[in-house]
């Protein structure tokens, strides 16, 4: 395929007639990217990368009750619906991962949870759990979605209103994120004594908790339940690669989200595969590149 | 008379859930302000477990706990006691320079969308240099030494202007040449500064170095079997309190429990708790 071929594709998409169709998915993903990259240094340093999956998973079993009350159709009602039970799935699994993780500190030490037993529970129960009311749903006609648009995520199924949703959604979260910046770092470095410096553990980590729960409902239409949660710890693995300096390395994460996102689409819209995927990859590489930079910048620390 | 820096009165404690004997059983101490108290004892003896309560970290005790006149809890949201925990090295790799970690701590009441205040800056750097880490100010944490960790976290607890130094396990797992430096450090920062300084230690030689220079030393295993001022300790109260560990290095070991106790007792010393004649002791010898 000639170069400018594979240009004229994107450039064809955003800014030609049926730009309608393809503006919302980039809009969200810029949305999307700008949450992701602070929280997924969280999520790195205070090792939240499996939590993020458990999460996110949860949303599977909202995705199957949507379809099954019919929520899953074009319009606003409809859309909020979606939200509304997709994200009570996914906030109610991050704020019981939350409540398994507080007991483990001291206090309780007989008879709990263990966060990462908890996770795999609920990853796998709400996995199923979707899986099986999407097919009772399919026995009655089409539901509105495919299970992998679902699982993969899809550009057509990020709508105007989507779009609009993120940036609220994601805006909002970011302010939560800043005016909790400094508790949430102390908490972050050093969970064990936050507690005796004031810092509540507990409500720091229902709150990173949260927004992650947040974060993935915002992702979950354009990179789907399986691969919604890359953002969540691909830009913030890549990021503390590159910088001993918390400043820059929340910078560079949400840099490295960005790139990843809008790579992805141009991807996903050149060779017409799912945005999900094409997203996933694109970070993948960013995280390579930035594990040889470290690694290059170290040595010539040391030589 | 002045209230106690840190009084407890017939505490124990048990994790919830736990079967068996109390994490601490029937504590009785006081440390006076501007006191320097080591905790020594074998781990697992409840040390921790005591500083958490006087922290407030750990509710659900029976018996009395006070902090300069205050419930525990109330000390603590009036950061009444700087905190040095147990460091441990895993959670080390976290990209913040020695200055950011301390720095984070004095800045924990400034809101988020407010930029770090400059005179917070000069307080940091001001602690920086009292701790003598002035040199490694902007280095990486994870590239520090254990003592030089160590030095920062004590400037951490600092920055929250405390007046009690609660320092769990602090020369643990440092070179002999660092471990001089920070008691010396911790020494004069009770001497210079006037704080009151809890101490907890596992190990017999470093417990021995810091005794020395404690006003009070308590050997704690579940219960105290000794709280007095240190010149009163016997090589009987610390293989007492010791003996597993002893065991571990000499091997069959037996050591009479009411000896021990009665050499602990220096007359007429005011709130020493020795032993627990009640109490069946086990021995090491089987």
């Amino acid at each position: 395929m000639p170069v400018s071929r594979i240009n004229m594709r994107t450039l064809e998409y955003l800014f030609g007639p049926d730009r309608a169709l393809f503006l919302p998915a980039v809009s969200a993903a810029v949305a999307v990217a700008i949450l992701c990259g602070p929280l997924s240094v969280f999520v790195v340093l205070r090792r939240l990368a499996f939590v993020g999956h458990g999460v996110s998973h949860a949303a599977f079993g909202g995705i199957g009750l949507a379809a099954m009350l019919g929520l899953i159709v074009p319009g606003a009602a409809a859309s909020a619906g979606y939200f509304a039970v997709v994200g009570a799935f996914c906030l109610g699994a991050a704020a019981l991962i939350a409540a398994a993780g507080a007991n483990r500190r001291g206090v309780s030490r007989v008879g709990e949870w263990r966060e990462d037993t908890l996770v795999g529970v609920t990853l796998v129960a709400s996995l199923a759990m979707g899986a099986l009311l999407l097919h009772v749903r399919a026995r009655s006609g089409p539901i509105g979605t495919s299970v992998e648009s679902s699982l993969f995520g899809s550009i057509f199924a990020v709508r105007g209103a989507d779009a609009v949703a993120a940036w609220i959604v994601g805006i909002g979260a970011g302010m939560v994120l800043v005016a909790a910046r400094r508790p949430l770092v102390f908490w972050a470095f050093d969970e064990p004594a936050a507690d005796a410096f004031g810092v509540s553990c507990a409500r720091m980590r229902m709150l990173l908790m949260v927004l992650l729960g947040v974060a993935v409902i915002v992702a979950m239409k354009l990179a789907g339940v399986l691969l919604a949660t890359a953002l969540l710890v691909l830009p913030g693995a890549a990021a503390v690669r590159l910088s001993n300096r918390l400043g820059a390395v929340f910078v560079l994460s949400v840099a490295v989200a960005l790139l990843g996102v809008l790579g992805g689409l141009v991807l996903s819209f050149e060779a017409d595969l799912p945005p999900g995927p094409c997203i996933v990859m694109v970070l993948v590489g960013l995280l390579i590149v930035s594990v040889a930079v470290g690694i290059g910048a170290r040595s010539r620390e040391v030589g | 008379m002045d209230e106690p820096a840190v009084l407890f009165e017939r505490v124990t404690f048990a994790y919830p859930g736990a079967r068996g004997a109390p994490a601490l059983e029937s504590i009785s101490l006081r440390v006076d302000a501007g006191q320097m108290l080591a905790i020594i004892g074998p781990n697992g003896g409840g040390k921790s477990t005591l500083l958490k309560i006087a922290l407030g970290l750990l509710p659900g005790y029976s018996g009395r706990v006070e902090v300069f006149g205050r419930a525990p809890d109330s000390a603590r949201r009036e950061r009444l006691i700087g905190y040095v925990p147990q460091r441990s090295e895993a959670e080390l790799h976290f990209p913040v320079s020695a200055r950011q970690c301390v720095l984070m701590t004095a800045c924990a009441g400034v809101p988020g969308w407010r930029r770090t205040p400059p005179k917070a800056g000069a307080f940091v750097d001001s602690l920086l240099e009292r701790v003598g880490a002035s040199d490694f100010a902007r280095v990486p944490i994870g590239e520090l030494s254990g003592g030089q960790v160590q030095r920062v976290l004590i400037a951490r607890a600092l920055a929250t202007s405390p007046r009690i130094l609660a320092l769990d396990e602090p020369l643990a797992n440092i070179d002999a040449a660092g471990q001089r430096v920070l008691s010396e450090l911790i020494r004069s920062l009770h001497r210079e500064m006037g704080l009151t300084v809890l101490l907890v230690s596992h190990d017999l030689r470093t417990a021995a170095g810091a005794s020395g220079a404690s006003d009070r030393v308590a050997c704690l295993r579940r219960t105290l079997h000794f709280h007095a001022a240190p010149r009163g300790i016997t090589p009987q109260v610390l293989a007492e309190v010791f003996q597993h560990d002893l065991a571990d290095i000499f091997g069959d070991l037996h050591v009479d429990a009411h000896r021990a106790a009665e050499c602990a007792e220096p007359a007429g010393h005011p709130h020493q708790h020795a032993g627990n004649a009640g109490q069946p002791h086990k021995h090491a010898h089987s």
